[in-house]
């Protein structure tokens, strides 16, 4: 028979940064212990992972890394419960186990030869930022075409992977948009909501998908911009969360309707989530 | 497939002879009620029953299982023990047709293709399926023949004994069924007219089938109708106890939690309910299922348009243990009745 489903795989806290200044958001670096689950664990953006910790229990996170690294899995993680709250108070070195990859991934082969635009709120850029990787990756890049991100956050304290941001602008094949709600003293940058700044920019809808994730009041007003802009419902894309436990699709939680938001989801376009109950 | 005859006054006997080299679950009496216990050696079955106040699948998926265990080390809470792969083989006897049917629609979803459940599985594999058929059925609450069953089905079942008035009809139905044969050795074969007993029972029981309901038809209304003015009625007197969900031979959902003492600890699944308000409760506050009302239309539309669409069947038998036992009389019988006329 096949691994059991339920078995965490054993990984090591290798590195632990602190991505906001309210210290409330931790990205976690895991390694796997054994070889042979590192070779095995093959998977690809916007799939998750039900981070495990003996004794507390389980978390469903979207896998913040991107599989073109090596070696390595990075989850940003949010403290608010027993189980993040336990990994928050975590220091290197501490064994815990990863059960996944779970879920299905960003469209990755619908994206191909087209152009894309990733919007991002707050904290909700983790899987966001697995995409971006992939696809920005040398040997991955030319498979896409123009990239456009939009990413904002309240406060310039409150963005996440920012020296990856800092990489970021520096590429010429890449149109980075990062802006705050309100600036501080140091900020230089844009200011304005994510919406606001999405209707600056507008992104042509000719051949381009976008792929959304963020605050529900971010996502409510940003898609309005989209659609003015001749995205339709198919080439708008996003990312549900709901309650896991098993993340397989037996223990009856997360489903929408007859999909189950763990294994039929979580990434589904907008055409799709129109055919589900609303109820999630 | 082989068919024997079985005496009746036989009958217990054979079952208690399994006992000696095998774990044999059979109806019991435990006070006022009936319940699948393990027959010590010795211990007789409780043959005229109806059928057990709780469902077996508590034999294949626990009301509460350890799935792992784990231990304190310096580095941190580690693995001990992967609790998959222990089980053992037993023999489950006495199975209502419809509680055996749960059976057929529990492995559709514990043994998909992908994820498959090693538990639940195992058990299942290393168990074999002894159903009692109906020729009676035992309750006006009965409606399997209404959700794809038959007083006399062997889905699900190993050995199928039908009772044919001074001695049981034994069909052994697959391999494991004629594995239980050769430990009961020398049976007489069944002749031509028990053939024609048992086909003259399969029409005669279906037809004392009181209780008949729209099962199937309603799907077509349950596609559309996700918000209707029917869902404000149903959930009235829903106390949200739970009980339907905890008799149900098919409700399968589930909760996972870890339980430590003293530096060892496991982790534990059990049975949840999606009539509980906690089941959906996100640790945000966010609730997608905050009132009865949505609950109870989840419970329905799981039975009867969810795991159609997934699975292409009724997640329901229908053995009416959620009607006799609902503390206040909600009966789904009638909500699927009222839902065909609207």
């Amino acid at each position: 028979m096949e691994r059991n489903p339920y078995l965490p795989i054993p990984v090591e806290v290798v590195k632990i940064t602190t991505e906001v200044d309210t210290k409330d958001i931790k990205t976690f670096r895991l390694a796997f212990v054994n070889k042979e689950d590192e070779e095995s664990f093959k998977y690809l953006p916007g799939q998750f992972g039900e981070l495990s910790i003996y004794g507390k229990g389980e978390s469903p996170i979207g896998i913040a890394s991107s599989p073109t690294q090596k070696g390595f899995l990075e989850f940003t993680v949010q403290r608010a419960g027993v189980v993040t709250t336990a990994l928050h108070n975590m220091e290197e070195g501490t064994v815990m186990g990863v059960r996944g990859p779970l879920g299905n991934c960003w469209p990755l082969e619908y994206l191909e030869g087209k152009n894309v635009v990733i919007v991002g709120g707050g904290f909700a850029f983790t899987t966001l930022r697995s995409l971006l990787n992939y696809m920005l990756y040398e040997e991955n890049r030319a498979r896409f075409g123009d990239i456009t991100v939009v990413y904002g956050a309240r406060s310039p304290g409150l963005l996440i992977y920012k020296d990856e941001l800092a990489e970021w602008a520096k590429r010429k094949d890449l149109n980075l948009n990062v802006t705050v709600d309100k600036g501080d003293e140091g900020w230089t940058g844009r200011e304005g909501f994510v919406p606001t700044v999405c209707k600056e920019i507008a992104p042509s809808s000719e051949n381009a998908v976008t792929v959304i994730c963020g605050p529900p009041i971010m996502i409510r007003f940003t898609l309005p911009v989209f659609f003015d802009l001749g995205f339709s419902k198919e080439n708008i894309y996003t990312s549900l969360e709901m309650r896991m436990k098993c993340g397989i699709g037996k223990c009856g939680r997360c489903n929408v309707g007859s999909k189950y938001v763990c294994k039929d989801g979580p990434v589904f376009s907008l055409a799709e989530l129109d055919k589900l109950t609303k109820e999630y | 497939m082989e068919k024997r005859i079985i005496k009746k006054e036989s009958l217990a006997d054979l079952v208690k002879k399994l006992t000696a080299d095998m774990t044999v679950y059979a109806p019991v009496k435990e006070e006022d009620n009936i319940v699948y216990a393990v027959l010590e050696e010795g211990k007789e079955p409780f043959l005229p029953y109806k059928n057990t106040k709780d469902a077996p699948k508590n034999l294949f998926f626990p009301q509460a299982e350890t799935l792992l265990r784990f231990m304190r080390t310096p580095r941190g809470m580690e693995l001990e023990e992967d609790e998959a792969g222990k089980a053992k083989e037993l023999v489950l006897f006495g199975v209502r047709p419809c509680d055996a049917r749960s059976f057929v629609l529990l492995d559709a979803l514990f043994n998909q293709d992908q994820w498959k459940d090693p538990y639940y599985i195992e058990r299942r594999e290393k168990a074999t399926v002894v159903s009692l058929g109906c020729v009676h059925p035992p309750y006006t609450t009965c409606f399997c023949t209404s959700v794809g069953g038959h007083p006399l089905s062997t889905d699900g079942a190993d050995v199928l004994l039908t009772d044919l008035g001074d001695s049981y009809l034994a069909e052994f139905l697959t391999a494991k069924g004629e594995a239980l044969l050769a430990k009961w050795g020398d049976l007489p074969k069944a002749d031509e007219e028990a053939d024609k007993k048992k086909a003259a029972l399969v029409k005669q029981s279906e037809s004392e089938i009181q209780s008949r309901i729209p099962g199937k038809e309603i799907k077509a209304w349950l596609d559309e109708n996700f918000e209707h003015p029917f869902w404000d009625t149903i959930h009235k007197n829903c106390l949200a106890c739970g009980t339907c969900t905890y008799l149900c031979p098919t409700c399968h959902c589930f909760d996972i939690t870890d339980e430590v003492k003293k530096g060892e600890g496991k982790r534990v699944r059990s049975w949840d309910s999606c009539m509980y308000w906690l089941f959906t409760q996100e640790t945000s506050g966010h609730n997608p299922r905050t009132s009865q009302k949505q609950r109870w239309r989840q419970r329905l539309m799981h039975k009867f348009k969810y795991f159609v669409d997934n699975f292409d069947a009724i997640a329901c038998v229908g053995c009416g243990r959620c009607v006799m036992y609902c503390p206040v009389n909600i009966d789904i019988r009638k909500i699927v009745t009222d839902i065909s006329k609207l």
